[in-house]
């Protein structure tokens, strides 16, 4: 697969003046440096740092007469925690911090595809995948945490003891196969938005490629919403008590 | 329901036929590209089905009682993320083939 570093990548290898060499393996034996090569890292290091700047600057201005943008997080804020509340039966707010994180690192990261000179971080599957395993990590640790160790793995065991052999490896290969439906769903909705908007930029540059890019807006709010509803549920499934 | 699976049957016919013109010399039909695009045709195919019938029973949820109408969205956003993520991994393997 061709590699296209951003046009942000290349700039700042050519002001710096960053060496460029082959990388074995990797897009035919193209010269890159650094920069080209971890492309996806650079947009996803800028994608964090917006979102960064952004909720700081909202959390130093709070009014109480709230300002455009103190409107819009509060929406934001509102609408994560409803969707919370509506998964986690009881306490489910004290996990509002990392979800609302996630949606803000996703969001800002599938949005890039949109800006000139930059391309979305998510469409690489590094960056998703890494995503996908913090998820993983983070509610496996909340299970233990709140079940405890030894009844949070036996309940992949299941109901039934004699059915137990085969239900315990089943349920451990489904929950590692969520890591990657997690993180490929996400990688291959931006990669192939960018790339059909990209294709329609080759075509025509003004105004063919715009009804795709608002597609791409519409996309980059749907799958961070899959996300981290998905992050949601398994986050519920796997704190829950049954009782 | 038979007439279309007939119809996409002979469109995938045609499209051997066609692709069979021009053969490259010593490489088999099913290689690179052509496998992609081909797999990633059907795989659409069978997801836009499968999306049209999700999306109708939602219509016909809301239509009948408009009340439930957010709950409806939302499990239909997911059902829809979860019948696409087929044809995405269909796409990343076009991705890897090419």
């Amino acid at each position: 697969m061709e590699h296209h570093a951003s046009l942000l990548a290349q700039w700042l290898t050519h002001v710096l003046g960053l060496a460029q060499h082959p990388w074995p393996g990797f897009s035919h034996g193209t010269p890159l440096s650094v920069l080209e090569r971890y492309d996806h890292l650079l947009n996803a290091a800028l994608a964090a740092l917006l979102a960064m700047a952004i909720t700081t600057l909202v959390r130093k201005n709070l009014t109480r007469i709230p300002g455009p943008l103190q409107q819009v997080f509060e929406g934001v804020v509102g609408g994560l925690k409803d969707m919370i509340n509506d998964n986690i039966a009881h306490h489910g707010e004290k996990y509002l911090p990392f979800i609302g994180t996630m949606a803000l690192f996703v969001f800002f990261n599938n949005l890039f595809g949109l800006l000139p000179a930059l391309s979305p971080g998510t469409s690489n599957w590094n960056v998703t995948l890494g995503a996908a395993l913090v998820v993983f990590g983070y509610y496996n640790f909340h299970g233990m945490k709140e079940q405890g160790f030894g009844k949070y793995w036996l309940h992949f065991a299941g109901p039934i003891w004699w059915l137990a052999p085969l239900m315990f490896p089943l349920e451990i290969l489904g929950l590692l196969s969520r890591i990657l439906s997690h993180s490929l769903r996400l990688f291959g909705n931006i990669a192939g938005e960018h790339v059909v908007a990209g294709i329609f930029f080759g075509l025509m540059p003004i105004l063919l490629p715009v009804p795709m890019m608002f597609l791409g807006l519409f996309f980059g709010l749907i799958q961070t919403f899959v996300f981290t509803m998905l992050a949601t549920i398994y986050l519920s499934g796997a704190v829950s008590h049954e009782h | 329901m038979k007439k279309f699976l007939t119809t996409a049957f002979l469109f995938t016919l045609a499209s051997f036929a066609f692709a069979q013109a021009a053969p490259a010399a010593g490489k088999s039909l099913f290689e690179g590209q052509f496998v992609a695009h081909l797999s990633l045709a059907i795989a659409a195919a069978g997801c836009g089905l499968a999306q049209g019938k999700a999306v109708v029973a939602a219509c016909e949820g809301v239509a009948r009682n408009p009340q439930a109408a957010g709950n409806i969205r939302t499990t239909m956003i997911i059902g829809l993320a979860l019948i696409e993520a087929l044809v995405i991994y269909v796409l990343v393997a076009a991705f890897a083939i090419k």
